[in-house]
Parts: C-alpha cells; structure tokens; sequence
C-alpha cells in the first residue's frame, strides 16, 4: 500500500500574518505533523509514503527525525521516498508531485496545507481520494482534526478495512475559461473578481474592491471569501448547487454584512445579490477588468476586451470522509490490536 | 492597516522602472567595466534582484534610514545616492561619495538616510535598530530598515538585532534577501532553521514571505509592514525570495551553480522582464514610456563613468580627512 503526501513548505507565511495575525505554523511543526501521519499509517500497515520533494525544510526535518527514530527504537514508519519532479519552489512542484503520485499508483493523497494546497492537488489528483490537513491561512476545505486521526483513517481506508462507500466523498469544482480555452483553471472553494490590477501578494483583504464571488459551498463557520456565502445562504459540501455572488462596494451597497475575510479580520462587504448556480450551469463575469482569484489567492487577470466564464462541476474530485471513516472504524471494530 | 490598493499613479510607476533599469544598467556596466581590471576592491552585484530594493523603497522618505549589505549598490541607488558620485567611489575618486575612500562596500549617504553598504555580514542590522530607536524617542514616524542576505541570517549580530527589535518595540524592518546562496554555500547545507519566517516568529514578531522578483508583491507587502512600522506596530520581517544573475562577487567561478541556471532565470525569472510584462499589460504603461526612460538612464551611465574615469583621486593631503567626527 502507498500512500501520497503533499507538505507545503510555504503556506501561512503570506502578508496576512502582518494586517490580520494569522497563524504560522513552523516547519518544524509540518514535520511533525507527517511524522505523525506517518506514525499511523505504518500502524495500519502502509508500507509506504511517496512525497512531493521541497526546499523548504520539512525534507530536511523528516530526514533528521527518522534517523532519531530509528535510533529509539521506533521503526514502524512506513518507508519515505520522494517523487522524482522539480523543485522550484512554486505551486508548479506540487503540480508535478501528485501528477507523478496518481502515475505511481497511489492509494491516496494526504495534503498538508490551505485551501490554496487542497486546490492546486485536486486539479491534477484525478480518481484518487484526498485527505486534508489545515496548515495553511484559509482553512476551508481541509478540516480541523489531529493529523494523527487523519492518517488513521487513510491507512484504514488504503488497506481495505473500510469499504468505499463509507470512506469516499465526491467534491464539487469550479471551472474558470479565459477566452474559450486560453486560459483555463479550477476552485474548490470559491472563485473571487476583484477590482485589484496585479497578482501581487496573491491575498485578498480589500473587501470594497470585490465584484463578484462564486462557492461551491459555503459555510458561515469559516473564514475567507466562501464565508460572505455562508451569511447569505450557507450551502452544503455535498448539495447539488453552489451560489454567485454580485458584490459591490460597501459605501453604495444596500445590503453590508460583516465577514471574517481572514483569521482575524472581520470587514464590511456590500452584497447586491445572490443566485444558486446549478451543476454544469455556466456563469459569465460581468465585471469589466481585474483580477480572479482562485481559492483566495489572485491568479489571472483580464480586461474589457475578455470574455471570462465560470462553471460550477458536479463529481470532480474524491475526498476522504475523515469522520464517517472513524465512526465506522469504531463501530465496526475495525481499530482491534 | 495602510489604505495601498496596489493602484500606482503613472509617475509612480515610471519612478519603480526608472529605479530598477537604473540599478540594472549600473550593476551591468560595473560587470564590464571590472573585467578591464581598472576598478579596485571587490564589487558584488545586484542584477537579478532589483524589485526588492526598489519595492520596499517606494514606500521610504528621506528621513527613513537603511543599512545595507555588501551587494549594496541596487540600495543605495534606490534610496537616492547619486550615481555619478557611487561610480567615481568605485573607482576611488576625490569626487565619490565617500571622496573614494569607502568603495564598493562602504558607499554611505547620511543625508539621505543612506547608512552605508557594510561588508561585515549583519553588521547594518544593530545600525538600523539604533536609527529606529532614534525614531521612536524623536516619535517621528520615520523607521529604520535593514538589508541582510540570507548568509547573514546566521550572524549573531543579526539575532540580537531582531531580539532587540522586539524588546524595545521599535519602528525597525529587517529584509532577508534570500537569493539561495550565502557566497558559495547553499541554505540547505548551511542554515538549520530553514525559513527566516520561523526565525520571526521566534522574537516575537510578524515575518512574511514574498515573491521576491515580483515587484507588485514586494510593494504590496512593505507598504503594510512599513505602516505598521510607522504606527507603532513595532519591528517585522520580510523574506523577499530571489536570484542573482552574477556570482558572489565579480570573478566568482561559480562552481557550485548548475551549468544553465544562470540562463534560465535569466529567461524565467528577471524581474524587470516581469514588471514591463506586468504594467504593459494592463496598459498602465507603454513600451513608448519605458524607451524614455531606457536612453536617459543610458546617457547617465554612460556620464557617470566617463566622468569618473577623469576624476583625480585623493591625495597624500586627503589621508587623514573623513577620518574622525567631532560630535
């Protein structure tokens, strides 16, 4: 059994730790955290992790920590190997990683990160599940869980000791077109139109310059940009329909509701109006230029003359139902020594 | 929290491209004319690396200070030294702006808040803690930042710096250029803590990491943490992530580099490549605009060095000038 794991070694470090306090979680700790991971899955008989390599530090950490390990005795890690792709540092690695992990033939993919993490591996992870660990800014799709139980419930998935239908979840996306076909991407969260003109620091806190947001599902218990949906209307993960958004500026705004756009930061945000979109319904911007973000992170410009189209997908990714897996574990006795 | 929206005027936009051009056709000519054997000391070039300087410079006023490294020319520049006088310090001339006493590492320009390049690794980031702590007695809103190489991050100076930054609370920055090597040793082998954000947090204060070849981003982040610097927010760190298109210093082999990676982030990731694409793009500017620019900054250079290889260098009278200062 082979289990992926993506650790992203630059997520939390962004400028919202200097306006909003956000956390930052060390790299130390993101290796420990795999440690952990991998604690469980050797207890459930995982043979082995398939990595994505980084520069970062988390490899040079884990690296270390197994030595010690070793050294203690503690020799029930399944063994660790990287996948052999570039590293550059940019979200480019992790798109390498898990294309070379599904060519593997992993079982899984575990991933350590924010939504922004969660994104970029369900856009290449195909038929292959996913299991996520919050250790980004904007936690909305990972959940938040000990990633001890987190590996637990994988290795107990990937050795066939829960059957399918309990363990796995299908996901909705949302597909962004620029210019049919010139430039396409995804979300699993939320798309954002801001008025904002340049990639920059990739966040977004300036809620005046929001035009338009689109969910695939929207909680009122989280925070970031979904999070203005979830006061609206929350929507559930698994519905079958997400919500478009048309914002506006907060001072001309009839409608001003109160988000917590980022840990921390609670901002006005003027709302016009709001529709269910409907799986495979197609929606075009109607905003005139700026820029779209994908899951909280401004990814592609676009002008007057472009025409810019979001799709909301039914089934377009799998995840790991961390909690059903454990409950059923439980019930079922499937946690015995 | 400041009011920047990443909405820069065209003359601001014109003043970030005429400051990196300039630090780009500066640090390429110093490239060929240090090949001829004519300048002396060393030169560590800043090619590569100019949005750094010049996004965190933008958000600067005179009376803010900053100390830099010995890769100080694209610093000095940005903050405002004269280039015809930094040309004829290299070259060791009575018309430098040191009288060419200082050269390529200690070009200093007080009046303009220009602490001085520093080739003692770290070394600039207790000045810049003392600039701050100036600022905060004289509550002037003005702040003190600090250029360190990510080779200097290990340097005990540096360390104090931050811890007293944070004691003391005060208005100081501390950027970490991060181009991947300290002179010909890589981070990886060489620094145990791998991401200076971590280092931060370890005082006690915010670190962020940006794009580093990315203008637009180094802007977006130092205008936040300069405000809050200026606010009373206390000290920050910025990691800005890099690459350096010369070696170390000018006649480094560079064994340690892959045989083609110069020429890929030359390719990839210029920066200044990178701004043109960016503002030209959404029309904020037009190649029309950045022409202009290019034949003036070139008619500089150019000025600039055949000036100072005219100049007269110091004489036996000047040894003992610019020595001491009465206070």
């Amino acid at each position: 059994m082979k289990v992926g794991l993506v650790a992203n070694p630059v997520a939390a470090r962004d400028i919202r730790r200097v306006i909003a306090n956000a956390a930052c979680m060390p790299i130390a700790d993101r290796a420990n955290i795999v440690l952990r991971v991998m604690a469980s899955l050797g207890s459930c008989g995982v043979s082995t992790v398939l990595m994505m390599p980084e520069n970062g530090g988390i490899k040079r950490h884990l690296s270390r920590s197994l030595k010690h390990e070793k050294k203690l005795g503690h020799v029930d890690f399944p063994s660790l190997h990287y996948t052999d792709t570039p590293v550059n540092g940019s979200v480019e690695d992790t798109f390498a990683a898990t294309q070379a992990m599904v060519q593997e033939g992993v079982d899984a993919i575990i991933v350590l990160g924010g939504d922004g993490t969660h994104r970029a591996v369900a856009k290449y992870c195909g038929k292959v599940s996913i299991a996520g660990i919050s250790t980004g800014t904007n936690n909305a799709f990972p959940e938040q869980r000990e990633s001890t139980i987190t590996g637990l419930a994988v290795g107990l998935v990937v050795t066939r000791k829960i059957p399918p239908e309990i363990a796995v979840s299908q996901n909705k996306m949302l597909k962004v077109e620029k210019n049919e076909g010139e430039k396409s991407d995804i979300a699993i969260v939320d798309v954002t139109v801001t008025t904002e003109k340049f990639v920059g620091t990739r966040a977004l806190w300036r809620s005046e310059n929001f035009r338009e947001l689109f969910v695939t599902y929207a909680d009122p218990e989280v925070i970031g940009l979904s999070a203005i949906a979830g006061i609206l209307r929350p929507v559930g993960r698994y519905e079958p329909f997400g919500l478009h958004v048309t914002l506006q500026s907060p001072e001309i705004a009839q409608t001003v509701i109160k988000v917590p756009i980022a840990p921390g930061m609670i901002k006005p945000v003027g709302v016009k109006n709001f529709e269910k979109i409907s799986s495979q319904e197609t929606i075009v911007l109607s905003t005139e230029s700026g820029m779209i973000a994908l899951d909280g992170e401004r990814e592609i410009g676009f002008g007057p003359e472009d025409k810019v189209k979001v799709t909301l997908v039914q089934n377009a990714f799998k995840t790991i139902d961390v909690s059903a897996c454990m409950q059923y574990a439980a019930k079922a006795g499937k946690l015995g020594a | 929290m400041s009011d920047n929206t990443l909405i820069l005027s065209k003359d601001q936009l014109l003043q970030a491209y005429r400051m990196m051009k300039t630090i780009r056709e500066f640090e390429e000519r110093v490239h060929v004319e240090f090949a001829t054997g004519d300048l002396p000391g060393f030169v560590h070039l800043y090619a590569g690396e100019e949005a750094a300087g010049a996004g965190i410079m933008m958000h600067l006023r005179q009376e803010d200070y900053i100390s830099s490294t010995h890769r100080g020319h694209g610093h000095c520049i940005a903050k405002g030294v004269d280039v015809k006088g930094m040309v004829a310090e290299l070259y060791g001339r009575s018309s430098g702006t040191c009288h060419g006493k200082g050269g390529s590492m200690h070009i200093a320009d007080l009046d303009i808040g220009m602490m001085g390049a520093n080739g003692i690794l770290g070394a600039g980031a207790p000045l810049t803690c003392g600039a701050a702590l100036a600022s905060k007695y004289k509550k002037d809103g003005s702040v003190g930042v600090s250029f360190l190489g990510d080779g200097a991050s290990n340097a005990g100076n540096f360390l104090e710096s931050l811890n007293l930054a944070a004691v003391w609370d005060l208005p100081a920055i501390f950027v970490v250029e991060n181009n991947g090597y300290a002179q010909a040793t890589s981070r990886d082998y060489a620094v145990a803590v791998d991401s200076y954000v971590d280092r931060a947090l370890g005082f006690g204060m915010p670190g962020v990491t940006v794009d580093g070849t990315d203008f637009f981003a180094v802007y977006e982040a130092a205008g936040e943490i300069i405000s809050r610097a200026r606010d009373g927010g206390g000290p920050s760190l910025l990691e800005c992530n890099m690459i350096r298109f010369y070696g170390h210093f000018e006649g480094d082999a560079q064994t340690y580099r892959g045989s083609d990676e110069v020429e890929k982030i030359r390719k990839n990731r210029d920066c200044l490549k990178k701004f043109v694409q960016q503002v030209t793009q959404v029309e904020a500017l037009t190649q029309s605009d950045l022409e202009g620019i290019d034949q003036e900054i070139k008619t500089l250079i150019d000025e600039a060095f055949d000036e100072a290889q005219k100049a007269p260098r110091p004489t036996e009278a000047d040894l003992l000038t610019d020595v001491y200062i009465s206070y």
